[in-house]
């Protein structure tokens, strides 16, 4: 996960007035360098929190486009492997993390300009510019 | 109470029966979420945040009867995304009938009333309509002006035609208790059969925000809006969920007692936290550390939730096989918790955003 854990006592959970929100860190256009262990699985775990697609790139040298939705890490690099869904696929596909030579945060970010906050204030300009009938709509998928 | 003989009593005879199995890991409710696409565009929502390839697929009604069947739980709620959006959704909620499986199909009812005349009435088979609040309050809420009033459209059709009815609301920081009680008044005046409520949870794939309300508010906020309730007021949850969100019991989250499955899988651990996904049922009860979540891990992730989906298990669970669970859910069923009408409000207040913008 992107934000590192701190455990918390049970009077801590007990009397929490305020849970932070998250706050993810813009990842869009983001090529992480995969020179170590660390650094590649670091770098996959934040591919499976994204919001939108990566590219991977093989050590065959195939570069493949993807949502990434598992991750399971394994003791080795060998063990471990993501889980992803090309565009031009039904199937659940894998790639173990010994085999990713490469990674892109090529996709869109698609909850980023989506915050509670972005629809108050937009909402506030436009009544107040008159505007009836306000709404968000989901974007078009064809 | 809200929930019909029938259903209680398959709930019940459920969970006893695993209970004299010696089975501690078992799913009430299934989430089957048979797509991610919705209508809406809510902000801050956490479910429909993916590239259009992946809002495009759906499971088939073989993959849901198929996770119905190896899970085994008697409920069936039906979230997503809009599953009234689903080309084969009336197929899916037929097949679960013939499997005698209670289903809570979720939806924010804007194409409800125009899709109501290809279901049947059933007792196995309830619109759970998102209402959050009051008109205004909704469509802020829903990011939508006029969702309010599609939802009670869809809402009156469905109660005129039969259907079981019920409405669900979560409910965030800010929230106003009294005009909470009013709307209860208003979907009850509706001829819902009853209302589910829950306190909002911050998922990890929603656009940013800022806070949410920990559980010492959230006890406070569910304490004023629960207390001296009408009697014309039904919840369709149980009465020890109720009060352990007024903060009269404490409970540990169930996370296997609400699993998703979806278009990746079963979702670890639970219907809200994605930590992966596994293939099958079996393999998600056996490779979960579930000792990793809920608030008694200390897990942050848990800080915050109350949500019905890990502790409404719990609840049921007491309420079913212990006395003095079994005794709290009787008496909670006809209390009305009154209290003091001098309850002091929550301390320092943050104004809820919706609340600041339609004011």
């Amino acid at each position: 996960m992107n934000t590192e854990a701190t455990r918390l006592t049970r009077e801590e959970v007990e009397t929490l007035e305020l849970a932070p929100g998250t706050q993810v860190k813009q990842l869009q256009g983001w090529v992480p360098a995969l020179a170590s262990e660390t650094e590649i699985r670091d770098a996959l775990d934040k591919a499976f929190d994204y919001r939108g697609d990566v590219t991977l790139v093989l050590k065959s040298g195939e570069r493949v486009e993807a949502y990434v939705f598992d991750r399971n890490a394994g003791p080795s690099l060998a063990q471990s492997y993501v889980r992803y869904f090309r565009a031009d696929s039904a199937d659940k596909l894998k790639a173990a993390f010994s085999d990713i030579a490469g990674l892109e945060f090529t996709g869109k970010d698609c909850a980023a300009g989506k915050h509670w906050e972005d629809w108050v204030r937009k909402y506030n300009e436009r009544k107040a510019a008159g505007e009836t009938g306000i709404a968000l709509h989901p974007e078009k998928l064809d | 109470m809200a929930i019909p003989i029938s259903q209680m009593w398959t709930v019940a005879s459920y969970v006893l029966k695993n209970k004299l199995s010696g089975n501690n890991r078992y799913p009430l409710v299934l989430m089957l979420e048979p797509l991610f696409r919705c209508n809406l565009a809510c902000a801050g929502c956490g479910k429909v945040q993916y590239p259009a390839h992946v809002l495009k697929r759906r499971l088939t009604p073989e993959q849901c009867f198929a996770a119905v069947e190896e899970c085994g739980a008697p409920l069936v709620s039906i979230p997503g995304g809009e599953p009234l959006l689903h080309p084969e959704i009336v197929e899916i909620v037929n097949g679960l009938i013939a499997r005698k499986k209670y289903i809570y199909l979720c939806t924010n009812a804007l194409v409800l009333k125009k899709r109501l005349p290809e279901f049947t009435p059933s007792k196995y088979l309830t619109f759970s309509v998102h209402l959050d609040g009051q008109r205004e309050h909704h469509d802020m809420s829903v990011c939508r002006e006029g969702g309010y009033d599609l939802a009670v459209e869809g809402i009156k059709e469905a109660v005129k035609r039969g259907f079981r009815v019920t409405t669900n609301a979560t409910f965030f920081d800010g929230a106003n208790p009294q005009s909470i009680r009013s709307f209860f008044d208003e979907v009850m005046d509706m001829g819902v059969e009853g209302i589910v409520l829950s306190p909002g949870y911050s998922y990890e794939k929603a656009p940013d925000q800022n806070h949410f309300m920990g559980r010492a508010r959230s006890r406070r906020l569910f304490q004023e809006v629960l207390s001296n309730r009408k009697r014309s007021w039904k919840f369709n949850m149980s009465p020890l969920f109720l009060e352990f969100l007024m903060g009269k019991r404490s409970y540990e989250c169930t996370p296997w007692g609400s699993p998703a499955y979806n278009i990746f899988g079963w979702q670890r651990p639970c219907y809200l936290l994605q930590d992966g996904y596994a293939d099958s049922w079996k393999e998600l009860l056996a490779t979960t550390k579930w000792e990793e979540y809920g608030a008694a891990s200390g897990n942050p992730k848990c800080a915050n939730c109350m949500v019905s989906c890990g502790y409404e298990p719990t609840a049921v669970m007491d309420g079913f096989t212990t006395l003095k669970g079994f005794a709290g859910m009787v008496a909670g069923t006809f209390r009305s918790y009154k209290t003091p009408p001098s309850t002091p409000p929550p301390a320092t207040p943050l104004p809820h955003p919706a609340q600041e913008a339609v004011s």
